[in-house]
């Protein structure tokens, strides 16, 4: 299981000496939001501020095409539904902006802000076009928002996926798709770094494990294995970019997903919990908090495993980082970038094995 | 008209490919009476990284021959040929096509087998090979309509294919 003490030892003692650990933010520990009471009166006063044409795009059903309809491409490949935030004025983008203080978490809401801004940034180089812009995110209302009932709260675009399902019979906080391209960028005089939280808990965790052989996993990542699926059909348009893959299947058993949580040391657990609260931490913690204890409860930690491909240090295309447990399952990924291919990018993926879209969208 | 549309869809859709997701397989199966025919569409990036290097014409058939087969349900083997390999483009993205022959044993049903393949997805866990029944001597209707049977991704490799007996002719 183990290659060498000695060299677990050195990546911590690396780590503390680079000052990479110290770099793990907790910002998110006490996050708030996603209270369904506040939520529920944001969203009626954003209802109230909209025109009719635009509540036909805000509320739409909860049925498995809508709610699986999200994607990491780019909106002029796979067009979104949904209310545009790039069509509101300022009242109702208020309303809006409301709408997200009460159901993300502070993390959440500057994920939101700092990818869109990336899209933003992406705007000269998108000569093609397709889409690159912070202002083509959209947000959807699945279902009657209720205080009892299930429904849904859909926002996203290019690089960001949330889909929050409210009053379902499981908690709702998956899929959770975020990515960034770039990975660091500055605009309007500002430095923006979106993933750095989970980039920096990721390459953290990669790094800490990266002693034990059991932690490489096999094979080549060129994505996020449980992502959305483009099909490829010759002499027409592509099909799919969508979650039409759910339910997903997931590696069972001990072979090839990782070493146990059981087998690390207190620093490299806490390691893990680290990197699984960067992205808990995203949603409301109303909402994330319930997901946040099944995943961390002695019984799941026990059948939780976290691997690595490619580089530790998250530095090339390929290099991939995962936390696998009896429900959570979260990816992380360094793809070539798109603008700029010598560059980087990232996508992430959170995922539910139990509770994706709450439980409430048919398999 | 429909055909200058979707030429003009894809040209649009070209320009966009760089806009790429890692690109997946995708597979079509021509039932005929005696044997299934299929047509394998690889993307070039992919094969890279599971055959450990540069994909070739000519070294494609050795590979697949050794990760894409068929089986009856009783777990014979079928024949597998591979008869050619083109290049091709599809979003600007380069691909391989294999037209590959499957030839059941004799007696056996060409409408009842389990399709196997592990091409790419043995070595990229991302990756995701479509399979779709494009025609069908016996159901004229498929033509119009393909049918998707089934997505493999790693460890999947087996995909099972049930169609109805053929009418008599």
């Amino acid at each position: 299981m183990k290659n060498s003490l000695a060299f677990r030892c050195w990546s911590l003692a690396l780590l503390l000496c680079t000052g990479a650990a110290q770099a793990t933010p907790t910002a998110c520990e006490n996050p708030g939001g996603g209270e369904l009471e506040p939520v529920l009166a944001a969203v009626a006063r954003l209802h109230s501020a909209l025109t009719a044409p635009q509540l036909a795009l805000l509320e739409r059903p909860l049925t498995r095409e809508n709610a699986t309809r999200w994607s990491n491409l780019p909106v002029g490949v796979v067009p979104r539904a949904g209310l545009r935030l790039g069509d509101l004025d300022e009242k109702q983008a208020a309303a809006a902006r409301a709408v997200f203080e009460t159901a993300l978490s502070p993390c959440g809401l500057k994920m939101l802000d700092d990818v869109r801004h990336a899209d933003d940034f992406l705007i000269p180089l998108d000569a093609r076009p397709i889409g690159w812009d912070g202002r083509n995110y959209y947000l959807s209302v699945l279902g009657q928002p209720s205080a009892h009932k299930p429904w849904m709260l859909q926002l996203g675009g290019h690089h960001l996926a949330y889909n929050f399902t409210f009053n379902a019979r499981k908690p709702g906080a998956t899929p959770l798709f975020f990515g960034t391209e770039p990975i660091r960028f500055e605009l309007q005089g500002v430095s923006y770094e979106p993933l750095k939280v989970q980039s920096t808990s990721m390459r953290n965790l990669a790094v800490a494990i990266a002693g034990y052989s059991q932690a490489k996993l096999s094979g080549t990542f060129t994505d996020v294995v449980k992502g959305v699926e483009v099909t490829p059909v010759p002499g027409q348009l592509p099909k799919g970019g969508t979650d039409t893959g759910f339910p997903q299947t997931y590696p069972a058993g001990t072979n090839d997903r990782g070493v146990p949580y059981s087998a690390l040391n207190p620093a490299e657990q806490a390691l893990v919990r680290t990197a699984l609260r960067s992205y808990a931490s995203l949603p409301g913690a109303a909402v994330s908090q319930p997901l946040l204890a099944a995943y961390e409860s002695s019984d799941a930690l026990r059948e939780t495993y976290v691997g690595y491909a490619g580089a530790t240090d998250l530095g090339e295309k390929g290099s991939y980082v995962r936390i696998d447990g009896p429900r959570i399952w979260m990816e992380f990924v360094v793809q070539p970038a798109v603008a700029k291919p010598s560059e980087n990018h990232y996508h992430a993926l959170w995922r539910d094995k139990q509770s994706d879209y709450g439980g409430e969208v048919g398999h | 008209m429909i055909r200058a549309w979707l030429v003009f869809a894809l040209a649009v859709l070209a320009m966009k490919a760089q806009a790429h997701h890692a690109p997946n397989s995708f597979v079509r199966l021509d039932f005929r009476a005696h044997e299934v025919r299929a047509q394998l569409m690889v993307p070039v990036s992919e094969l890279t990284f599971a055959m450990h290097a540069t994909p070739t014409q000519q070294a494609l058939p050795a590979y697949l021959l050794k990760h894409v087969g068929a089986v009856t349900p009783q777990g014979a083997a079928w024949t597998v040929t591979v008869t050619a390999v083109r290049p091709t483009t599809y979003l600007d993205q380069p691909y391989l096509v294999a037209s590959v022959v499957l030839a059941p044993p004799a007696e056996a049903s060409v409408r009842d087998f389990t399709f196997t393949t592990d091409a790419v997805t043995h070595e990229v866990r991302n990756h995701v090979v479509v399979i779709v029944a494009e025609r069908d001597y016996a159901d004229a209707a498929l033509g119009d309509a393909p049918k998707i049977l089934g997505a493999l991704q790693y460890p999947g490799r087996e995909l099972a294919i049930r169609l109805s007996p053929a009418a008599p002719r």
